[in-house]
């Protein structure tokens, strides 16, 4: 362990983040986002930074704490909404009176920032739409969520947002898959495949959070607040690697090829004794580094593998993949990694760049040691829903580390806090509310 | 049409942002990066006004520049290589010899950011990593983005790229059919969700040292990245003991969600919500369906094998669920709306000329992100940066390009200018 290492670990390490100052500590974000996975998101990574997070759930709470994947509900809230409840207070308020929506303008108006993902026209109606709020708080940084975008020809179509529109549209399924078979009826897996899991929302959220930050950003310099637009299709679309420039360039669009790479050959994943791994060399002295760990150095030579653009025709590559199982299926995902790591550990520079790395189902991920010692995970006991296990923040940061504090509550389990900390009213006038039924509770 | 609506189509319009200011402004960000893990971190931030120096080795520079998709170069670049390095300047800078070091070290006083995606501790070997950037200047934000972390069992040596991301976190395991291998996105979604991830530490790291002045080392391994964006996957692991099942082409969350084959092409049904689902099981003659139980996929799959995309569309908005054509490059490309919307935008570059590019997503209705040029190759700025920045005279510059400290682009393509370009 070199001095570094060692630094790194003590000033980085998540377990020690605990009473270390937060980042985005005194911003206060509202979200408005019933039903929308990717505004959690944006909120949650803001929340992960030390904001303080109020959401908004509609009378009922959020619908989206009634989807559950095999039937799974904890005390009524499905495991996908529970996966990004983190760092929140829950408010419940019935918006259809006029109390209720005045609230909502106070807590709106209290706010540094909004993330919303209703219908401008829906906002309009609960009095908490931009340009009204605006008028009255000209620093409010206001995130529009939708799968098209608020503005251009299509920004009036009459979807409700999901990740499975917003992947479609990205331009991201349309190059995951295999490819169909010439001259057969295709199999249902030779399609545009999608990511299993909610990708295309968790993007939206992350450019969201993003487009928020660059806002804050300008705001601290200038005074100004703005509006922040964000269509999920394009959040992910700008993944899409070079889509658009090789298509300016040469008129030509990627099309799927299986777990095969237009671009560099090989980078795929192979078949090994104990299921799949990745393997990849980019360029020339890599991939004469990975024909000697194979033992068939000849084949650096051979033309059909000789160069970067002879190694990513289709038909190459299924030839070097067969050639690379030979080697890889009588071995296990860790021996190809250590035969990787002790021929590249004696090289440097490109020659080195010999990658590999086992496919894991989710359980072989939780049960390597590397994750659970960087702190990946967090076994959070809920007081709610007992123990859950869930994604902590990714990042190691020495100053202000990003962390998980709290999780999920039923709805309207802060409705008092709330009202009173942050809109300053008294018990007796929270009191009140409740009994009229403009606050909610679900339990 | 909503005042929204209204107030969008004028204050989004891309034809007005040339005259807006820079949300990122001010921020000079030093890359030390190659492919696309750093790069595309650094890539972000310079798209909303961050001046980025992109330090490469001369004289081949950035291995992704030699990246290129059934090896097509466009006037000496990859198209793979540009969409990941807009609006830098690029040096070419040995940081092995001390002189380089110092240089870089340099560059570093002048700078707030730095990136970097080399092998853990790579950096501090060479006496340039955080530890040594801290001492000249306390102010700055590290980003350290890596494989498998700066420190744990995993992170010595190991070296990762997209895939390895996609492969060690699980993702490809929840990804393709159940009954067929896991299935590797076929873009480079382990470096790009991660360098996002990056860009944002980096902007809550700023927004930390306005408040206290100092800046901060993060770590970022991508597959923990990866790892973070796998939703129900890690609770369904600890309370059943059980692996999330791939589950093909309909979302196992909102079925019968997914994507359909049509006679022209594919398209993805949505249904969020009761509504949607009774809507569309109308639509589908199947009203008896309406209750609790979601409509079967097969179901759908036979509604849309009949009809082209556009129908389907067309279809769902008149009956109330949603549709979505499945869409790739070349339809992209010529797309009305995100050409309205910048999107896909054009970019007058000096070097290549019109180039097309994807604009950035968040649109800032005060401060927006642009393209402003291209890539460029490798050295291109380095009378600018270390003339302009560093003050170095014309003699100082060529002495340590004798001593092959600073440099040029090799004689190749994907590091050199297009022909018959005029070099600074």
């Amino acid at each position: 362990m070199t001095g570094f290492t060692d630094w790194a670990r003590k000033a980085t390490d998540p377990s020690l983040a605990a009473g270390k100052p937060e980042a985005l500590a005194g911003l206060r974000v509202l979200e408005l986002c019933p039903g929308h996975f990717g505004g959690m998101v944006a909120a949650s990574i803001l929340g992960e930074f030390g904001a303080e997070v109020v959401k908004v759930e509609p009378p009922g709470g959020d619908p989206l704490r009634r989807v559950a994947p095999e039937g799974i509900l904890l005390r009524g809230t499905g495991l996908p909404f529970l996966s990004e409840a983190r760092n929140r207070r829950f408010v419940s308020i019935d918006t259809e009176g006029v109390t209720g929506r005045g609230l909502l303008r106070r807590l709106a108006l209290s706010s540094d920032v909004i993330v919303a993902a209703e219908p401008p026209g829906r906002l309009e109606a609960m009095g908490c739409d931009y340009l009204s709020l605006r008028e009255e708080r000209p620093q409010i940084v206001f995130l529009a969520l939708s799968t098209y975008g608020s503005f251009g020809p299509d920004a009036d179509r009459p979807v409700r947002d999901s990740d499975i529109l917003c992947q479609a549209l990205s331009g991201a399924p349309y190059i995951v898959g295999e490819p169909e078979r010439e001259g057969s009826r295709p199999l249902p897996h030779e399609a545009p495949t999608r990511l299993g899991n909610w990708h295309g929302a968790f993007v939206q959220g992350l450019w969201g959070a993003f487009g928020v930050l660059a806002a804050l950003r300008f705001r601290e310099e200038t005074g100004m607040g703005q509006a922040v637009d964000l269509a999920g299709a394009e959040a992910l679309m700008m993944f899409a690697d070079y889509n658009i420039t090789w298509m300016h360039t040469a008129g030509k669009a990627r099309e799927r090829v299986g777990n095969f790479d237009p671009a560099v050959f090989p980078y795929t994943y192979i078949r090994c004794r104990d299921g799949y791994t990745f393997l990849a060399a980019y360029n020339d002295e890599a991939f004469e580094s990975l024909m000697h760990i194979i033992g068939r150095p000849e084949l650096a030579r051979d033309p059909r593998f000789s160069t970067p653009k002879s190694r990513v025709a289709l038909e190459n590559e299924r030839a070097l993949l067969s050639i690379l199982e030979e080697w890889s299926g009588g071995r296990t995902a860790d021996e190809i990694l250590s035969a990787v790591e002790s021929y590249t550990s004696k090289k440097s520079g490109p020659g080195a760049a010999v990658v590999t790395g086992r496919v894991n189902r989710p359980l072989e991920t939780l049960e390597e040691e590397n994750w659970t010692e960087r702190g990946c995970f967090v076994r959070a006991d809920d007081p709610a829903c007992g123990k859950l296990l869930l994604a902590a923040p990714p990042w190691k940061m020495s100053g202000t580390p990003a962390r998980w504090k709290t999780g999920c509550k039923p709805p309207g389990s802060d409705n008092r806090d709330v009202f009173r900390g942050i809109l300053g009213g008294t018990e007796e006038e929270y009191r009140r509310l409740e009994e009229a039924g403009v606050f909610r509770h679900s339990e | 049409m909503s005042g929204f609506r209204e107030f969008a189509e004028k204050a989004f319009a891309p034809g007005a942002i040339p005259g807006k200011p820079e949300a990122l402004a001010g921020i000079r960000v030093l890359e030390v990066a190659t492919r696309i893990f750093g790069p595309a971190t650094a890539d972000s931030l310079g798209l909303f006004g961050a001046e980025v120096i992109k330090v490469e080795l001369p004289p081949r520079g950035d291995l992704m520049r030699y990246v290129a998709p059934e090896g097509f170069f466009w006037k000496e670049v990859s198209p793979a290589f540009l969409p990941l390095n807009r609006n830098k300047l690029h040096v070419g800078l040995d940081l092995h010899p001390a002189e380089g070091k110092e240089l870089f070290l340099a560059l570093a006083e002048k700078s707030d950011v730095v990136v970097e995606n080399l092998r853990a501790g790579t950096m501090d070997e060479w006496g340039v990593g955080y530890l040594q950037l801290r001492e000249r200047n306390p102010g700055i934000v590290y980003a350290a983005n890596s494989g498998f972390g700066q420190w744990g069992p995993f992170s010595a040596g190991r070296a990762s790229y997209d895939a390895t991301a996609q492969a060690v976190s699980g993702f490809s395991a929840v990804t393709g059919f159940p009954d067929q291998p896991p299935m590797k996105a076929g873009f480079w979604v382990g470096d790009y969700t991660a360098a996002l991830m990056s860009a944002i530490a980096i902007l809550a790291a700023l927004a930390a040292r306005r408040k206290t002045g100092e800046g901060q080392l993060i770590d970022l391994s991508q597959a923990e990245a990866m790892i973070r964006t796998l939703d129900w996957t890690w609770p369904y692991a600890g309370l059943t003991g059980k692996d999330r099942m791939r589950n093909g082409n309909v979302d196992p969350s909102y079925p019968p969600s997914g994507i359909y084959r049509c006679r022209d092409g594919f398209v993805a049904v949505s249904v969020r919500d009761a509504d949607e689902a009774a809507c569309l099981a109308r639509e589908l003659g199947a009203p008896e369906l309406r209750g609790s139980r979601p409509v079967p996929p097969e179901r759908v799959a036979a509604y849309c094998a009949s009809k082209t995309t556009g129908e389907v569309v067309r279809r769902a908005e008149e009956a109330g669920f949603s549709a979505a054509p499945v869409r790739g490059g070349k339809e992209q490309y010529r797309d009305p709306h995100l050409r309205a919307r910048g999107t896909v935008c054009p970019v007058d570059d000096p070097l290549l000329g019109r180039v097309d590019e994807y604009g950035p997503a968040p649109k800032l209705s005060e401060s927006p992100g642009r393209v402003k040029w291209c890539a460029k190759p490798v050295g291109w700025d380095n009378d600018r940066v270390f003339g302009g920045l560093l003050g170095l005279s014309r003699t100082e510059m060529e002495e340590l390009a004798g001593r092959k400290v600073i440099g040029k682009w090799a004689d190749i393509p994907g590091a050199r200018p297009p022909k018959g370009s005029v070099t600074p």
